[in-house]
């Protein structure tokens, strides 16, 4: 097993208002079979007992799937490796010396809490605004009663597979949400069950979006090759055509 | 403490449309006269939340993570059963009861589950119509998978997400009440006690988990879906918040614990590999379906495995149960590892480790149908371990993954304090000693969409609800004492991390409490748990204060419940002296090592009630009445 | 018709103002590109295309009026998406990632240069008494080193732009299918480079070349 030493500069603020700074620490031993987090957990096992207040991140699965840990890794969201949560990224992919910078997800619709962790209630706020199917429990047709062609429930799922974590925002040289939004807006659009609100859907949800702060669209890319579930920007593509289909066409 | 269990007279069959049709309903306009507390915003509580929303009720939802759509049912990849026969193979309601009861070693309610396997199907629709994207066939229709414990392929998925997209429907369906304005989210917030006013459930205290306020609720019913207490083994599936405590606090209110020792280990998992390591990765169960578990015959082979040839390998499942072969439940092959392991046959760099190989699937199917079915999982293993499972056989071993036991409930999913309502895996009803796979999905779902929206409306209008409100002494009284609680934390000041204590425990549990349990070994690890529980309240260290967000007082706070716990669940695994399921008594095997059950004395469920601080809990026993099934001896052969 | 504003005033809906808006500059680009290519014919047949172009009277008028507003538009929209974007960002990250994605991430740059460009290119072309024939004013003109290095900068600008505006104006207007992707993308890049290096060959020849529009 290899052992590694890492300088982290790991930004520390206690408050949404007060004011933040980079602070260094030496990691101390690493193996490399270690996960990013783990990392910090013995990064902040050595700060309690130090006293020292350890540095606040957010984490909950640890496997890839809630959504909940990201933060910035000299730059990248959820760090340097492709379609990989930060909890899934391994200490084999560093160097021993190497420097890390790790920095909270920054936007303005993203407002910090403490260390590393930052508000992203405003995804919820948006899915709120139509991101679902209006039907009630009960009294819903049998499974099988609509077919649904293999490759569309397909593409609905790998635009479902968003885990909602917000590396796309972080990304996005304008902190734009709308690979999130894309996503949810194709998942429900590519299925028949989604038809119905399928237009009061995706207004509701741009006009929600762009009320909370988020910034536009630059198609730089940026957020796909952030984004741990690999979600394409076709579903941007797709976002754009529903709204327009939805503004121009539809009597919503 | 009397322990009604309700289930309505009748044949089986006819148990719950019964119960619904007898049931004194709420007139529409009174329902939104009722407030509803629900914790946690898993799939039970947010299949809760939206439904009672939808129902008219006024619902506050509680979860810990930033967001409710994060509760840990979303790691669940495998599926979920239903019994609705699409694929012809023979499935039923009733075989999908008889199957659940079954692989649950004859230790459930037969009408709760039966009612599970009825509710399934309707479950499927639901999600369906919310736009779940299951996995479908060329012709559009539902695809279906096999899983352990079953000969039927029941099993619905989405690739190997099936837990995160029913997450994010029942979600999206409690969004869009949030927007309705029947569901109000509270989003990290900790329940840190329950209200209990006339006996009656009524409210509870939560911590602000970024502004520390401790902040009381009042409601006419709290309903708890907080999940599993697995994290009390440090290492385990759970998510790193997981925990006991929302169910230890209302333990502590009089709600009884009911088989806190059947706690089940998942056999396929990445193998631990390092004294650091904070969580286990469960690698779905459905690799079953194609991979091969072997070891090497010779004991200590350390070659590498493509290195063994075919005669030098032990394929000891599909030799040991040639009919059901690696899709034996999940208790069964947990402890043939273990007993692989022990005999030193294991493989990986610990020896705690088996191999599962696709090799022949690959060669059978092909690489890309592999892939296919498996991709994410595959890929998944790589990311932690560096390793390509096409390349070379995974190597997993067993891991501490979702606690059948859980606070013990009527068939109307209440507890033994009027009032208070659980669900999904927070509960103990359905799965008796052993769970079967895609089973978890299937009841948190069931509970939360169709059975406790029904069950609420009975205890409301049965009961006097008197008008309360957080005023109430017993609210100023349980935030006195959650706030004591955490200055005690606070102030202790030692030297030891929250973790650290939290490791201790763990091992100590996994040693003595886990896949094989004796006596002996059960009676040490409760001997040693007053020391532990004396060390952590005078050598804690936990910094910060409680009045900002502060995880380190988060995970103390969890430590502590985790620890007292401990104690209850060693007491049950102590009473039991039969096996059954996931819990494996040594003393109590067959002559071929399989676990031996004891109908006559222990078929009962074991209820514990809390005595007060030091003193041991009672044990109350409410016997399992087996009408419609012939109890057997489990045999996977 | 509050509509209307309502869709353009959304974030999409500005994207859509810059892809449509888009669209008839880059015909424009292509117009203005096929009539500046006939000065490789020599003098005589350019200033015929000239006098010819200018012989249309009030339709060139109207042409210029409406490429003015449509410049105004995607001019005052693009600088509208660049202080939105800047405030949706209030704090910037201390580490920049090395994956740069060059000519997405210069657009508002290479945009203002354009814009700085059309400036010069006016006041050298459009804003002047004519006395000599439009050969001798353009060889003249760009016979300047500095203003001919500043054309070869802002054209060079002018490709950057387009080699992400060309595909990013069908992304935006929802026009994304994975059998067509590559060719818009590489098509939309190849396209860029094609116009914008014939551009800049106008200046090039002439510092380099004497017997270029001679």
């Amino acid at each position: 097993m290899t052992i590694i030493h890492l300088t982290l500069k790991i930004w520390r603020q206690t408050g949404p208002e007060s004011k933040g700074s980079f602070k260094t620490y030496e990691s101390g031993p690493i193996t490399t079979a270690m996960s990013f987090l783990e990392m910090l957990d013995v990064l902040n096992e050595r700060l309690i007992l130090n006293g020292e207040e350890p540095v606040a991140f957010d984490h909950d699965c640890r496997e890839g799937i809630c959504g909940m840990c990201g933060s910035v890794i000299n730059g990248t969201p959820h760090g340097p490796e492709k379609k990989t949560t930060l909890c899934q990224l391994h200490m084999r992919h560093f160097k021993d010396g190497d420097t890390l910078v790790i920095e909270p997800f920054r936007s303005r619709a993203f407002k910090l809490v403490k260390d590393l962790i930052v508000d992203r209630s405003a995804f919820d706020a948006i899915i709120a605004e139509g991101g679902y199917v209006s039907v009630n429990t009960g009294g819903t047709p049998d499974a099988n009663a609509i077919p649904i062609p293999t490759f569309m429930a397909e593409q609905a799922l790998d635009a479902a597979e968003c885990i909602g974590c917000g590396a796309c925002v972080a990304a996005c040289p304008n902190a734009s949400a709308m690979l999130f939004v894309g996503a949810k807006i194709s998942h429900l659009a590519l299925l028949p069950q989604g038809q119905p609100e399928r237009s009061k859907r995706a207004l509701a949800m741009v006009k929600k979006m762009d009320e909370l702060g988020f910034g536009n669209c630059g198609n730089e890319k940026y957020c796909e090759k952030s984004c741990p579930k690999g979600i394409s920007i076709s579903n941007i593509a797709r976002l754009n055509r529903e709204f327009m289909r939805a503004a121009f066409c539809s009597e919503e | 403490m009397q322990l009604d269990h309700r289930i309505p007279s009748g044949p089986l069959t006819e148990k719950w449309d019964r119960f619904r049709f007898e049931t004194n309903l709420i007139n529409p306009a009174n329902k939104r006269k009722f407030e509803i507390i629900v914790v946690g915003a898993g799939l039970a509580g947010a299949s809760a939340s939206a439904t009672l929303g939808e129902l008219g009720y006024n619902v506050k939802t509680f979860c810990i993570q930033d967001s409710p759509r994060r509760g840990h049912s979303i790691a669940a990849q495998g599926g979920i059963n239903a019994a609705k026969n699409y694929q012809n193979d023979g499935d039923s309601i009733w075989r999908l009861f008889y199957d659940t009861i079954k692989g649950g070693d004859f230790r459930a309610r037969e009408a709760n589950v039966y009612r599970l396997a009825q509710i399934s199907n309707q479950i499927i629709d639901q999600c369906v119509a919310q736009g779940v994207p299951f996995a479908r066939e060329y012709g559009g229709l539902l695809a279906n998978r096999s899983f352990g414990g079953a000969q039927v392929s029941r099993t619905f998925y989405a690739r190997g997400q099936t837990g995160q997209q029913l997450l994010l429907g029942a979600y999206s369906a409690m969004m869009r009440q949030v927007k309705a304005g029947k569901v109000t989210l509270h989003p990290r917030s900790e329940m840190m006690d329950l209200v209990v006013i006339n006996g009656q459930a009524r409210g509870i205290v939560t911590r602000n988990l970024i502004t520390g306020a401790i902040e009381s609720h009042a409601a006419d019913a709290v309903v708890l879906a907080t999940g599993g207490y697995g994290n009390a083994y440090y290492l385990s599936t759970n998510a790193m918040a997981s925990n006991v405590t929302a169910t230890w606090r209302a333990y502590k209110r009089g709600a009884a614990f009911a088989n806190p020792c059947f706690v089940q280990i998942h056999p396929t998992c990445i193998p631990v590999h390092g004294t650091y390591q904070s969580k286990l990765t469960l690698m779905s169960e459905s690799l079953r379906n194609d991979g091969r578990v072997w070891v090497p015959t010779r004991i200590g082979d350390k070659r590498p495995p493509a290195e063994i040839p075919e005669p030098e390998r032990d394929y000891y499942l599909e030799q040991k149960y040639p009919s059901f072969g690696n899709l034996v439940p999940r208790d069964v092959a947990s402890r043939n590892a273990k007993e692989k392991c022990d005999q030193s046959k294991g493989v990986g760099d610990t020896g705690l480790a088996v191999y599962l190989d696709f090799a022949d699937a690959i060669n059978r199917l092909g690489e890309a149908a592999i892939r296919q079915k498996y991709g994410n999982l595959f890929d998944m293993y790589e990311k932690i371990t560096g390793q390509d499972p096409v390349k070379e056989p995974m190597t997993i071993y067993p891991a501490v993954h979702y606690t059948m036991g859980g606070l013990w409930v009527d068939y109307h999913l209440m507890s033994t304090v009027p009032g208070l309502f659980v669900l999904g895996e927070a509960n103990f009803s359905d799965h008796g000693a052993n769970r079967l796979g895609a089973s978890a999905l299937m009841q948190g779902l069931a509970d939360g969409y169709f059975v406790l929206p029904a069950t609420i409306s009975s205890h409301f209008s049965e009961s006097a609800m008197v008008p309360i409100t957080t005023s109430h002494p017993a609210f100023t009284e349980a935030i006195d004492t959650t706030k004591g609680r955490i200055q005690r934390l606070l102030s202790i000041n030692g030297k030891r991390t929250p973790d650290d204590f939290h490791r201790e425990l763990g091992l100590l549990l996994w040693d003595h409490c886990g896949m094989a349990r004796n006596e002996a070994g059960l009676k040490l690890a409760l001997g040693r748990l007053p020391e532990l529980k004396e060390n952590f309240w005078y050598d804690l260290k936990v910094t910060g204060s409680g009045a900002d967000l502060n995880q380190t007082l988060e995970r103390a706070g969890r430590v502590a419940d985790f620890i007292e716990f401990a104690e209850v669940m060693i007491l049950d695994a102590l009473s039991r002296q039969e096996s059954c399921g996931c819990h494996f008594r040594e003393e109590s095997q067959t002559a071929e090592h399989e676990a031996k059950r004891m109908d006559d004395t222990y078929s009962h469920v074991s209820a514990w009630q809390y005595q007060g601080e030091g003193q041991t809990p009672q044990l109350h026993k409410e016997p399992l009445v087996f009408e419609n099934i012939q109890l057997s001896q489990r045999s996977y052969k | 018709m509050s509509w209307i504003i309502k869709v353009f005033r959304s974030s999409i809906g500005k994207k859509y103002i810059m892809a449509a808006s888009g669209v008839c500059l880059s015909f424009f680009l292509l117009a203005h590109l096929i009539g500046n290519s006939v000065s490789f014919w020599g003098k005589e047949a350019y200033n015929s295309y000239a006098s010819h172009l200018h012989s249309l009277g009030f339709i060139i008028y109207i042409l210029e009026i409406l490429l003015l507003l449509l410049f105004l538009i995607h001019i005052v929209t693009g600088i509208t998406l660049f202080i939105e974007n800047l405030s949706a960002r209030p704090t910037r990250y201390a580490i920049q990632t090395k994956e740069r994605n060059w000519s997405a991430s210069t657009m508002p740059y290479s945009g203002i240069l354009i814009l700085l460009f059309l400036l010069v290119h006016l006041l050298n072309f459009h804003f002047i008494t004519k006395t000599v024939s439009t050969a001798e004013l353009v060889k003249t003109t760009l016979s300047n080193p500095l203003i001919a290095s500043f054309y070869l900068l802002s054209l060079s600008g002018l490709t950057l732009h387009a080699s992400h505006g060309f595909w990013s104006l069908f992304q935006s207007l929802g026009i994304n299918h994975p059998k067509y992707n590559i060719f818009l993308q590489r098509g939309g890049r190849a396209m860029a480079v094609l116009i914008g290096m014939t551009f800049i060959l106008i200046p090039l020849l002439i510092v380099t070349t004497d017997s270029f529009l001679q």
